[in-house]
């Protein structure tokens, strides 16, 4: 019974990843028909790539029983369809109503994942649009069989003709009626043509279904439905009979349709041919899930999912490639290992021929794992591009929610990054964007009265500097006022009104950052978690990375995002702290010094030191991690570390060494220990924790310390 | 599950039971992945009291959180017979549970399984019940709900 399930799981897991992949080639598609559209051009050869991948996440999702999508899907591809054949034009209308619904596949695959409200009104407001649109909408309005309560299974099983009389009929005036009557079994078809004939002259029987019901084994119950211009009065009294019952089919109450008209042809396809009362009741609502075997083919209906061009890439899970990472960094252990091995043979004369044959061995070693390394770390890596795709949509919806022209300019969209922390990064994007659109492009006419140009611009540049990438963020709106900033703080408690008066702009600018800190009622974002700023900080943060403010009132605002290339792999600088082994990320140390007792001070409750005639904040690792150490400790190193441009001193007992790691991550229950990045295997099974030292600058430069001292130059300080 | 058993017309599930500082509990076997020898336990300063450090698991990084501790029962130094279990808290990722001594599997029927109230009082609600297998009456298990004793 596990295997099934398992099996489940991963036909589950496949079909989410792979509709995930088309909904992503699909927004693509689609930004690239509005600009084309915007420039007046149309790609045949594009929208027939949409109308593909539509038609194949139709068919996915059908399979797999997400019935909105699938529904979604079919309402979508019919539009499509009329504009490849040229049935409809390309119009903003039909253009907002795709890219809706790339949005709302976005959402219904969310709650798939089961993260996600419930967007079947969304849904299903759009697909009252996307009819609409369509050229059978256009022909006639809103599909005039949509106001009728007819049941979808009764519409899902009427042939093209059957559909076209029903439509006729709707439109020229004509009631509805439900005519229920029993036939005995014997004699059926000679009933059924006097039936037929009565009923001829007062309207038009438009199909007719056995119900499954019937009070006799050998009667069999007729469900027919009957367009006419008479009362339900007159046909009850004409068209008598035993066990006839004749209904009208009422109308809707709203235009607001549950199962979508234009969907019936498709249903067709969809639906195995029996009259049984079950299939009838499957509408596109309730697909039955089917049972997933890998060996299962394409679904019933025939050949519905195109066979997709072979491309030159590969879907891989990132499981697999943190599995190759860690036989990685356990290659690199026995590395290390080896060397030692070559050391212990140094001191042994007679050895030398075999220890210089190790040498040469373990050199070779080290350039083949490196390469290794190397290229497992580009599989991971994915162009940034891909976050900034979907903030393209973003800022398209957003400018026209908010009435202001926003021009985005992206560079760098190549410039690459792990996949998991571009992942990571579209949320703080997309909430920067959004404080640029909301908070900083002004409406137009500010604008021009400031000589500005009307349209505002969004600038999303992207590029490498040494192992760092760096993302900024600009905008050329109205720019963020420190003083303003000042004030709200001393409203809100969070500053007293002198330190506001001292403060220094740039110090007032990273005010943003900190908790509770909005001068706006900033509602939940975009996907409907409440953010601010110094969420935004606390998660780049938690990928390595720093996040920093700068802006020019009137002028414009810049934020930059630094972060480390990858996740994975870092070079650490090992440190000794009362016994225990740290890992100290390099890309943040600037340098390591002798500790000196003598050029020590404490100066407003923070420990210093002098070096070179610059004043340095100190902090004792041992202290702020609580490792008491019974004898008083040896002279020590100081380990300076920057982030930003602010400074910070680690005292540590002793150094270790430098290393290239695999960084691995705390679990979920650790996550609100502040203070490391993640942690590292060392040999035999041993684990050092790696620092996050730009929270360790933030607490120790703020002053929280741990035990205050008394003495200056004391290192227990 | 388990299937029915011949003799047996009840339902029967299956325990790891374990000491805790001189008591005995158990949790549904369903929910240890592992039973693990305890490596080498790196401190995690600062972090939450029950969490004692981090292991390496075959290369994963596992939080290890002492029951003891969360129990507030009287602590023991780690001995030949400690051990951890392995239980996964969602999508994929353990936890490392610390306990004294691991002792078997017992497979209680409904009927063997108590309300936590004979326990008196008001009891948390991972406190599922207490266990009194047939096979040895004087046992008593206190059944827990790791998951929920976890999340705190």
């Amino acid at each position: 019974m596990v295997d099934t399930k398992a099996e489940g799981e991963r036909a589950r897991e496949e079909f989410l990843s792979e509709t995930q992949e088309l909904v992503d080639g699909l927004g693509r598609d689609v930004l690239a028909l509005d600009e084309l559209s915007k420039a007046g051009r149309s790609d045949p050869e594009l929208i027939n790539d949409v109308f593909r991948a539509v038609h194949t996440l139709k068919g996915l999702s059908g399979l797999f029983g997400a019935a909105m999508m699938s529904g979604l899907s079919h309402e979508l591809e019919e539009v499509l369809d009329d504009l490849r054949l040229g049935r409809i034009d390309l119009t903003q209308r039909v253009l907002d109503s795709v890219f809706r619904a790339v949005e709302l596949y976005g959402l219904l695959l969310a709650a798939e994942r089961g993260s996600g409200a419930d967007c079947s009104a969304q849904v299903e407001a759009l697909l009252v649009s996307l009819g609409e649109v369509s050229h059978r909408g256009r022909a006639g309005g809103a599909s005039p069989v949509a106001q009728y309560e007819l049941d979808p299974g009764l519409l899902g099983v009427l042939t093209e003709y059957e559909e076209h009389r029903l439509r006729t009929n709707i439109q020229n005036g004509m009631s509805l009626y439900k005519m229920r009557v029993q036939f005995p079994l014997a004699t059926i078809d000679s009933a059924l043509d006097e039936l037929k004939a009565a009923a001829r002259p007062h309207g038009e029987i438009i199909t007719y279904l056995p119900t499954g019901g019937g009070t006799d084994t050998d009667a069999i119950e007729l469900e027919i439905l009957i367009a006419s211009k008479e009362a339900v009065d007159v046909l009850r009294r004409e068209l008598t009979g035993s066990r006839v019952s004749i209904d009208e089919v009422p109308r809707r109450a709203s235009t607001r349709t549950s199962s979508p008209p234009a969907m019936i042809p498709r249903l067709g396809a969809l639906q195995p041919e029996s009259f049984g009362q079950e299939s009838r009741t499957q509408v596109l609502g309730e697909i039955p899930r089917a049972v997933v075997s890998p060996s299962l083919l394409p679904p019933v209906g025939g050949g519905e999912i195109s066979l997709r061009s072979v491309s030159q890439t590969v879907r891989v899970d990132i499981r697999k490639l943190d599995h190759l990472m860690n036989v990685v960094g356990e290659l690199a252990i026995v590395r290390t290992e080896l060397m030692a091995v070559a050391d212990r043979l140094r001191g042994r004369s007679e050895m030398r021929p075999l220890m210089q044959e190790l040498l040469r061995l373990h050199r070779s070693f080290e350039r083949h794992l490196g390469q290794m390394q190397g290229g497992i770390l580009e599989v991971r890596m994915v162009p940034l591009g891909q976050a900034f795709e979907k903030l393209a949509r973003v800022v398209r919806q957003l400018s026209r929610e908010h009435d202001k022209q926003v021009n985005l300019v992206i560079t760098g969209a190549e410039t690459e990054l792990d996949k998991l922390i571009v992942e990571e990064l579209s949320d703080p994007l997309m909430h920067m964007i959004r404080n640029a659109l909301d908070h900083g492009i002004e409406n137009r006419d500010e604008r021009l009265r400031a000589g500005k140009p009307a349209v505002g611009t969004i600038a999303l540049n992207a590029f490498q500097k040494g192992n760092q990438v760096l993302l900024e963020v600009e905008d050329d709106g109205r720019g963020i006022d420190p003083k303003m900033l000042a004030e709200t703080a001393v409203k809100r408690g969070l500053l007293t009104a002198d330190e506001a008066r001292d403060l220094p702009a740039r110090e007032a600018l990273a005010l943003v950052f900190r908790p509770g800190f909005t001068t706006r009622d900033e509602a939940t974002d975009f996907s409907g978690r409440g953010v601010g700023m110094d969420v935004v900080k606390t998660n780049i943060g938690k990928l390595g990375g720093v996040v920093e403010i700068s802006s020019d009132v009137g002028i414009g605002t810049k934020v930059t995002i630094t972060l480390p290339i990858t996740l994975a792999i870092i070079s650490v600088l090992f440190v000794e702290v009362a016994g225990r082994t740290y890992a100290i990320p390099l890309a943040s140390v600037e340098e390591a010094i002798i500790y000196d007792a003598a050029a020590t001070r404490t100066f407003e409750g923070r420990h210093v030191m002098t070096v070179r005639g610059v004043t340095l904040p100190i902090c004792n690792l041992a202290r702020v991690f609580g490792h008491t150490t019974s004898s008083p400790p040896p002279h020590g190193f100081v380990v300076v570390t920057s982030v930003g441009n602010r400074k910070l001193g680690f005292v540590v007992d002793g150094l270790i060494g430098q290393q290239d790691i695999v960084i691995k991550a705390l679990g979920r229950t650790l996550r609100g220990t502040k203070g490391f990045a993640g942690a590292t295997e060392l040999g035999d099974q041993r684990v050092a924790l790696v620092l996050d030292v730009g929270a360790l600058l933030d607490e120790a430069l703020a002053g929280h310390e741990g035990r205050p001292t008394d003495q200056p130059g004391a290192l227990s300080s | 599950m388990l299937g029915k058993r011949a003799s047996a017309n009840e339902r029967r599930t299956e325990y790891l039971a374990f000491m805790l500082a001189g008591d005995t509990y158990a949790v549904r076997i369903s929910v240890v992945g592992e039973i693990l020898r305890p490596p080498p336990i790196t401190e995690v300063p600062r972090a939450p009291s029950p969490i004692i450090g981090v292991v390496s698991v075959r290369g994963k990084l596992v939080t290890v959180m002492d029951l003891r501790r969360r129990f507030a029962l009287v602590e023991a130094p780690i001995d030949a017979k400690t051990r951890i279990l392995l239980v996964e808290i969602g999508e994929g990722e353990y936890v490392g549970l610390l306990v004294d001594e691991v002792l078997s599997v017992y497979r209680l029927a409904d009927s063997e399984i108590e309300p936590a109230s004979v326990l008196g009082g008001e009891q948390p609600a991972y406190l599922l019940g207490v266990g009194r297998p047939k096979e040895q009456k004087e046992l008593v298990l206190v059944l827990l709900d790791l998951r929920g004793a976890i999340a705190s």
